[in-house]
C-alpha cells in the first residue's frame, strides 16, 4: 500500500484569489500530513456521506496547499473509489500509516487525523467502528505517543466520540469530537459540516482566504445546532474542542487567553498563502501591513475598556491604513507581472 | 382559607378520629353501630350516617361520641343550624361534656354567630379539656376575622410551643399546629414549611384524615403549585369520594389547571352540601369570570344566606357590584367588612384578582394597594400590585413590588417564576418605534424588532382609524422565543396554550423560535393582540371576551390575505350538529370550553357574529356595542339597544347569515360519521375507507368522497384522472386549507404538467386563506420567479417572514430579488435580517448590508457595517475596497492617514 493518494493536480482557486494571483503563491507544504478515515457506514447512505465528506475533505487540503502525497484515504472499502482511496481503514492500517506520516512530517511537523463514521462507548472504552477490530481512543493515544511529531489534530467526527478528548488530550494536541458525551450515539451529522468549512474557505470567517481549525469547527458546531432547530428536533449532537491539554473539551471555544481555542486558531489545514516580497518596497509595505494588522488586534483586545465612538474612529484610522497599504501591495504586485 | 370554609370539616374529622379509637378499642364488628356510623362518615354515606348516628343518640341520650357523629353527619350535608341546635341542647343538659363546645363553636362559625362560637370555644378552653389546641386554633382564626390580628398571633403561638414541648401528639392537635403556623407565615415565611410539616405529621397520625389532606391541597394551591395541590386533593377523594371539601380542594385545582370541569366538579361538592359557603363563593367566582354577574351575585347571596359575616362571600358579592358598575353598592359592602374586621386585606384582594379575571388591571393594582394598606403583610396584596404593574407596563415598580411579596412569601410560585423571568429581561434587547417598544432576546431582537415595529405601526394606525381612538402609547410588544416563559409572563405557571395576550399596553406573545415552522403566524398574532388594545380601550376593559376576540380575528382578516382563523371542518361539524352556541353564551365557549376544540370554535363563530353586526348594522354599532360594555350593559341590553334585536332573534339571523356564507360547505361535508372530531386549527378530514372510495365519489356533492378519491387517485400516480374530482372538491368546500387540500393537490399535478400559470393560481388562491404554510409560500415565490415577475415572486416571501423568519436562505432569496428589482430599501432590510441571524460568516453579511446600505443611499450605515465587517476580518479585501471607496465618497471619519 502507498501511502500517496493519486490525485487529480487541480488547485481550486477562489474569485477572491484571483485579483492577486499573480503576488500570491501556494507553495506546497512539506510540514502538514493529512490522513483521512471512512470507517463502517452500515447503510449505503452513511457509507456514501462518509466518503463523500472524506473526499471533500481531500480536496480542500489538496487545494489550500498540502502536497497530495502528504494526504492519504483510507476507507471501509477501496473498491468504491480505488483512484482516490489508498486503503482499507483497517486498525493496523491506520496505525502503519501514522508511523509513517508521523516519521514524515517530523518533530517540526503537523499531522491532522480526521474521522468519519459510527462510533460506539462501552464501559470505559470509546471506539470508532472499522473493518475488523474498532480503534479505541486509547489505541490511538498509544500510538500517537510514539510519533515524533509534536503538533497534532485529532478530529473525530462519528458519534459517541466526546471520550477522544480525555483519552487522547496532551499538549501539542487539538482534539475534535462530534459529541460532548458518549451517550449521543445517533449517526453525528457534524462530520459533514466540518467538511464543508474548509470547501472553497467557507469558514474562512476572517477572510485571511485559509481556514483554520477553529474556523472550521465553528462553522461546523453551528450548523449542527441550525440544522436541528429548522428540522424542530432536540439537538443530539454537540462538538468539543480541545486545545489546551486540560482534557476537557469546550462547547463554544474561544481564541482568547488560555482556554480552548487559541492554539485551533493557528492550526491550518494547508499552506498559509502568503505574498512573496520582491522588493524593498514590497517588503517595506508587508512589514507595515503586518504592524497594522497587530495593532488592530490589540485595540481589539482592549474594546471593553474603549468608548465606544473613540474606537470606532481609532479601528477606523488603522483599517483605513491597512486598507491602503494593502492596496498599495496589489498595485505593486500587479504592476511587477505585468510583460515588459 | 378562610374560617368557615374549614369548620365542619375538621369537626368530621375529630369525630370519625374519636369514633375509631373506641370502635378499635371495642374490635368493632360489621354489626356494631358505632363502627357501622362511622364507616358510613367516613365513606361519604352521608344520609346511612345521619340515619346511624340518629339511632345511635336516641339510645345513648348520654353519649358525647353519638352526638358528636350526629352532628358531624349533618354539618358534612350543610345542616349546621340543625347540628348547632342539637349541641347547644345537649351541653344545657351535660354541662360538662368535652369535646362538645369545639363542635359546637365550629358550627356556629360556619353558620357566621362569631360571637357565640368564641363564647362557647372560651368556655371550653376553661374546661381544659383535651381538644385545647384545637380550640385554640379556631380561636385564633375567629381573632383574624374579626381583624385582631395581635390576640390571633398570641394563640397561635401558644400552639408552637405546645409542639415544641411535645403536647401536640393527636392528629386533631398537629392540625391545629399546622394551621398555627401556616397564619403566622405571614410575618415569617419559614413557618410555612412548618406548617407544611405539621400537615404531614397530622396525616402520619392519622392516615385515614381527609381533612389535613383538603388543607395541604390549598395550602399548596395558594402558593400555586398545582401539581402538589392535585396530589393532596386526590388522596382526600381516594379516602372519602364524597367529602364536599375535597371535591372543592379538587375543582379548585381543576381551574388552576385551566380545566373546564371546575364547574362541574364544583356544583358536585354543592350536591353533598348546598350549604358549603366555600363552595358557593368559589361558584360566584367562576361565574364572574364567566362574565356573568347576576348569577355570580345570586351564589354570594347564596353563601351570605348560609354565613352573613363571610368575608369571603362579601368580597365576591362586592366583586359582582363593583364589575357592574354599582360603585355605592360595593362601597356599602366594603364599609360593612372593614367594620367588623378593619384589616380585611383579602376582601381586597379578591375584588383584585377578579379585576384580573375581567382585565381590568390598574384596578387590580389599586386593589392589591388597599390590601397592602390595611394589612402590610398581606403578601398576596403586594404581588397583586406587583404582577399587575408589570403588566400594565411600569414595570420597575412591578419589580419591586413583587420583590417585596417574594419576601414575605418565597414559596409563591408565581411569585418566584415572575421573578426569574424578569430577571431574564437582561438578555432582550429593547427596539423603540414612535409608539411602540419592542423587547425581545438578544438573539432574535435585532431580527424581529424592525418587522414588529413596522408591523404594529401599521396596525396601530389602521386600527386608530377603525375605532376612533388613539390608546396611550408607548405600547410595549413582549417576544418570548421560550412559550415556558410567555406562559409564565401571562399566568405565572408554564403550560398555557395562547399564543399571545394582551393587557391592554404590554403584549406578550410567542416568538417565531417558541414553535415548530408552520405552526402558527407571529405577525397575524401580532395584529389580533394589537387590536384588544383598542377595543379594551374603547370598553374601558370593559368588553366581553367573546367580541374582544370575534373583533381581533376579524382585524386579523383585515389585515392580510389568509390572516385569522379558518372555515376549518370542526367548526363546519360544530354548527352542522348543532354545537354552536348561543350569542348570549359565546362567553362560555373561552371561559369554559366543554372541550379544547369549542375554544377555536368559538374564536371564529365571534368574529362571524361580529362580521354580520358590521355587515348589517354598520361599523358605529359595533362602536356602540363597546360603548355599551364600558357602560356596564348587558349584551341583551346591548343587542335591543344597539342593534333592536332580541338575542334569540339575533341567533336566528346568524344562523341564517351562515347559511348564506357557508351552507354549501357544510351540506358537502356530509353527515356526522365522515368528519373526524379531531384535529384542531385548518382541521383534518378524516376519509370514508379505501375499498368504498370509488363508489362514494358518485357522490359528486360530497367533499370527503370528492377529496379521498382524488388522493388516492395521485397516490396512483393517476393525476389527470384525479383532477376534476380535486377541482370539484376545491369548489365545494373553498375555504378548505388542511395539508391535503385540493389547492395543494391541483398546484402540484399543474407544476409537474409545467403549467406554472395555473400551479401559480391555485398556490395564490389556498395563500389567501391559509396563514401558516410556510413552504407554499416559498413554491409560489419560485413559481412566479419562473413566470417572470418578480414583484409578485417577493409578496409570497415577505409573507412567509411573519410564518418563519429564521431560514436566512429565506432573506438571500429576498435580497436577491430585491437587488434584481433595484429595490434598495427592501435589498437593506433583508440583508440586516441576514446579518440578525448571526451568521458564521457575519464579516460577509457585514459587508453585503454595506454595500446594500450604500447602494440606498445611507454611507454612513454602510460605514458603521463595514467598520464591523473588517473588525472581525481586517484582511477582508473587498471591505477593504468597500471603506476606501466611502472614504473617496466623503464619508466623514476623521481618519488621514496615507501609506
Amino acid at each position: 500500500m502507498g501511502n500517496g493518494v493519486r490525485w487529480p493536480a487541480t488547485l481550486a482557486v477562489g474569485a477572491a484569489e484571483l485579483a492577486v494571483a499573480a503576488a500570491i503563491a501556494a507553495p506546497a507544504s512539506a510540514a502538514t500530513h493529512l490522513l483521512v478515515i471512512s470507517g463502517l457506514g452500515g447503510e449505503e447512505s452513511y457509507s456514501t456521506s462518509f466518503h463523500d465528506w472524506s473526499t471533500s475533505l481531500v480536496s480542500s487540503a489538496i487545494a489550500s496547499g498540502i502536497p497530495a502525497e502528504n494526504v492519504v484515504y483510507l476507507a471501509e472499502d477501496p473498491a468504491r473509489d480505488p483512484e482516490r482511496i489508498a486503503g482499507e481503514a483497517r486498525k493496523e492500517t491506520i496505525e502503519a500509516t501514522l508511523q509513517t506520516m508521523g516519521a514524515a512530517a517530523g518533530a517540526q511537523g503537523e499531522l491532522w487525523l480526521v474521522i468519519f463514521g459510527h462510533g460506539s462507548a462501552r464501559g470505559n472504552e470509546t471506539t470508532v467502528n472499522l473493518p475488523g477490530p474498532d480503534l479505541s481512543g486509547g489505541e490511538l493515544a498509544a500510538i500517537l505517543d510514539r510519533l515524533p511529531v509534536e503538533k497534532v489534530v485529532i478530529a473525530n467526527a462519528s458519534s459517541a466520540s466526546a471520550d477522544f478528548v480525555r483519552d487522547l488530550s496532551a499538549p501539542g494536541r487539538a482534539i475534535v469530537t462530534a459529541t460532548r458525551a458518549v451517550t449521543e450515539k445517533h449517526a453525528p451529522v457534524f462530520g459533514g459540516f466540518f467538511s464543508e468549512g474548509f470547501a472553497d474557505n467557507r469558514a474562512d470567517v476572517d477572510k485571511d482566504r485559509r481556514v483554520s481549525l477553529l474556523e472550521a469547527f465553528d462553522y461546523a458546531r453551528l450548523a449542527v445546532a441550525r440544522s436541528f432547530e429548522s428540522d424542530g428536533r432536540m439537538a443530539t449532537e454537540h462538538p468539543m474542542l480541545d486545545d489546551n491539554g486540560d482534557r476537557n473539551g469546550s462547547l463554544e471555544p474561544k481564541a482568547v487567553g488560555e482556554s480552548d481555542g487559541v492554539v485551533a486558531s493557528r492550526l491550518f489545514l494547508g499552506a498559509a498563502q502568503t505574498r512573496i516580497a520582491s522588493s524593498p518596497e514590497l517588503d517595506r509595505l508587508q512589514t507595515k501591513k503586518s504592524e497594522l494588522e497587530d495593532r488592530i488586534a490589540q485595540l481589539r483586545a482592549q474594546r471593553a475598556s474603549h468608548d465606544e465612538e473613540l474606537y470606532l474612529k481609532e479601528l477606523e484610522t488603522l483599517l483605513l491604513d491597512l486598507a491602503r497599504t494593502n492596496e498599495a501591495i496589489d498595485r505593486l504586485a500587479a504592476s511587477k507581472e505585468k510583460p515588459g | 382559607m378562610t374560617l368557615a370554609s374549614r369548620a365542619w370539616v375538621a369537626l368530621a374529622a375529630l369525630v370519625v378520629g374519636a369514633l375509631s379509637s373506641l370502635a378499635c378499642g371495642a374490635q368493632a364488628g360489621a354489626q356494631d353501630p358505632a363502627a357501622e356510623a362511622e364507616e358510613h362518615l367516613g365513606a361519604g354515606r352521608y344520609d346511612e350516617a345521619v340515619a346511624a348516628f340518629t339511632a345511635k343518640v336516641d339510645d345513648e341520650p348520654d353519649s358525647v361520641e353519638a352526638r358528636l357523629g350526629w352532628a358531624a353527619a349533618l354539618s358534612a350535608i350543610g345542616r349546621y343550624p340543625d347540628a348547632a341546635e342539637g349541641l347547644s341542647k345537649f351541653l344545657d343538659s351535660h354541662p360538662d361534656a368535652r369535646g362538645v363546645r369545639l363542635a359546637l363553636g365550629r358550627t356556629l362559625a360556619e353558620l357566621g354567630r362569631y360571637d357565640d362560637a368564641r363564647r362557647a370555644l372560651e368556655a371550653e378552653v376553661e374546661a381544659r379539656g383535651s381538644d385545647r389546641l384545637a380550640v385554640q386554633a379556631l380561636l385564633g382564626e375567629l381573632a383574624l376575622d374579626a381583624g385582631d390580628r395581635a390576640g390571633a398571633e398570641a394563640r397561635f403561638d401558644a400552639l408552637i410551643d405546645a409542639y415544641n414541648d411535645g403536647s401536640a401528639r393527636t392528629a386533631a392537635d398537629l392540625e391545629a399546629v399546622a394551621i398555627a403556623c401556616r397564619h403566622l407565615g405571614a410575618e415569617d415565611p419559614q413557618l410555612f414549611k412548618d406548617a407544611l410539616k405539621a400537615f404531614d405529621e397530622a396525616i402520619a397520625a392519622d392516615p385515614r384524615a381527609v381533612e389535613p389532606r383538603v388543607a395541604l391541597s390549598e395550602l399548596f394551591l395558594e402558593k400555586y403549585n398545582g401539581t402538589e395541590a392535585r396530589g393532596e386533593a386526590v388522596a382526600a377523594l381516594a379516602l372519602n369520594p364524597r367529602h364536599a371539601g375535597a371535591m372543592l380542594a379538587l375543582a379548585r385545582v381543576l381551574h388552576f389547571e385551566g380545566a373546564y370541569e371546575a364547574m362541574d366538579a364544583v356544583q358536585r361538592a354543592l350536591e353533598v352540601n348546598p350549604n358549603l359557603v366555600a363552595a358557593r363563593v368559589f361558584t360566584a367566582q367562576l361565574l364572574l369570570e364567566l362574565e356573568d354577574y347576576e348569577q355570580a351575585e345570586k351564589e354570594a347571596r347564596a353563601a351570605l344566606g348560609v354565613n352573613p359575616r363571610s368575608l369571603d362571600a362579601q368580597a365576591i358579592l362586592a366583586a359582582a357590584r363593583y364589575l357592574q358598575g354599582d360603585e355605592p353598592g360595593f362601597r356599602a359592602i366594603e364599609r360593612e367588612v372593614l367594620a367588623a374586621n378593619p384589616r380585611a386585606a383579602d376582601f381586597y384582594n379578591v375584588l383584585g384578582d377578579a379585576c384580573v379575571r375581567n382585565r381590568l388591571y390598574r384596578q387590580a393594582v389599586e386593589f392589591g394597594q388597599r390590601a397592602a394598606e390595611v394589612e402590610p403583610t398581606s403578601w398576596r396584596g403586594w404581588g397583586l400590585v406587583g404582577l399587575n404593574q408589570l403588566r400594565v407596563g411600569e414595570m420597575e415598580a412591578g419589580r419591586t413590588n413583587l420583590e417585596r411579596a417574594f419576601t414575605g412569601d418565597p414559596y409563591n410560585v408565581w411569585f418566584k417564576n415572575t421573578l426569574d423571568l424578569v430577571d431574564k429581561f437582561q438578555g432582550f434587547g429593547s427596539h423603540r418605534s414612535k409608539r411602540f417598544e419592542v423587547v425581545a432576546r438578544n438573539d432574535e431582537d435585532d431580527l424581529l424588532a424592525p418587522y414588529a415595529l413596522a408591523l404594529a405601526e401599521e396596525a396601530y394606525d389602521a386600527l386608530a382609524r377603525r375605532y376612533g381612538i388613539e390608546p396611550a402609547t408607548p405600547i410595549r410588544l413582549e417576544l418570548y422565543p421560550s412559550h415556558a416563559d410567555f406562559s409564565v409572563r401571562t399566568i405565572g405557571l408554564a403550560g398555557m396554550g395562547a399564543l399571545g395576550v394582551c393587557f391592554g399596553k404590554v403584549i406578550a406573545q410567542d416568538s417565531p423560535r417558541a414553535r415548530p415552522q408552520g405552526h402558527f403566524n407571529w405577525g397575524s398574532t401580532l395584529w389580533h393582540e394589537l387590536a384588544h388594545t383598542f377595543t379594551l380601550a374603547v370598553s374601558e376593559h370593559r368588553v366581553p371576551r367573546w367580541l374582544t376576540e370575534g373583533l381581533s380575528v376579524l382585524e386579523e382578516r383585515r389585515a392580510r390575505p389568509g390572516w385569522g382563523d379558518d372555515l376549518s371542518p370542526l367548526f363546519l361539524a360544530a354548527w352542522r350538529d348543532g354545537e354552536l352556541l348561543p350569542v348570549g353564551d359565546l362567553n362560555n365557549g373561552f371561559v369554559r370550553p366543554n372541550s379544547p376544540e369549542q375554544i377555536g370554535i368559538s374564536y371564529y363563530q365571534a368574529s362571524l357574529v361580529v362580521e354580520l353586526i358590521e355587515r348589517d348594522w354598520g361599523k358605529e354599532t359595533i362602536l356602540g356595542m363597546l360603548r355599551g360594555y364600558r357602560d356596564h350593559q348587558s349584551t341583551e341590553e346591548i343587542l335591543r339597544g344597539q342593534l333592536g334585536i332580541e338575542l334569540a332573534t339575533f341567533d336566528q339571523r346568524f344562523e341564517a347569515f351562515l347559511e348564506e356564507s357557508f351552507g354549501g360547505a357544510k351540506r358537502a361535508l356530509g353527515p356526522a360519521e365522515a368528519t373526524s372530531e379531531e384535529g384542531g386549527g385548518e382541521g383534518s378530514i378524516e376519509l370514508p375507507d379505501a375499498a368504498d372510495l370509488e363508489a362514494a365519489a358518485r357522490k359528486l356533492d360530497n367533499f370527503p368522497a370528492q377529496l379521498s378519491w382524488a388522493i388516492h387517485l395521485v397516490g396512483e400516480k393517476r393525476a389527470n384522472e384525479a383532477e376534476p374530482f380535486l377541482v370539484r372538491a376545491r369548489d365545494l368546500y373553498p375555504q378548505y386549507v388542511g395539508p391535503d387540500s385540493p389547492y395543494l393537490l391541483l398546484a402540484r399535478i399543474y407544476r409537474d404538467r409545467g403549467d406554472n400559470e395555473d400551479a401559480a393560481r391555485q398556490l395564490r388562491e389556498y395563500l389567501a386563506i391559509n396563514e401558516t404554510d410556510y413552504e407554499a409560500r416559498l413554491e409560489l415565490a419560485t413559481i412566479e420567479q419562473e413566470l417572470g415577475d418578480r414583484a409578485a415572486a417577493v409578496r409570497p416571501l415577505e409573507d412567509a417572514i411573519y410564518v418563519f423568519p429564521l431560514d436566512p436562505e429565506l432573506h438571500r432569496r429576498m435580497a436577491d430579488l430585491y437587488q434584481a428589482g433595484g429595490d434598495t430599501a427592501g435589498l437593506v432590510r433583508a440583508r440586516a435580517a441576514l446579518v440578525a441571524l448571526e451568521p458564521t460568516d457575519m464579516a460577509q453579511a457585514l459587508y453585503d448590508l454595506a454595500e446594500a446600505q450604500l447602494a440606498a443611499g445611507q454611507p454612513q450605515d454602510a460605514r458603521r457595517q463595514v467598520l464591523r465587517a473588517l473588525e472581525i476580518a481586517p484582511s477582508f479585501d473587498a471591505a477593504q475596497r468597500l471603506l476606501l471607496k466611502l472614504h473617496a465618497g466623503g464619508s466623514d471619519s476623521g481618519a488621514k492617514e496615507q501609506p
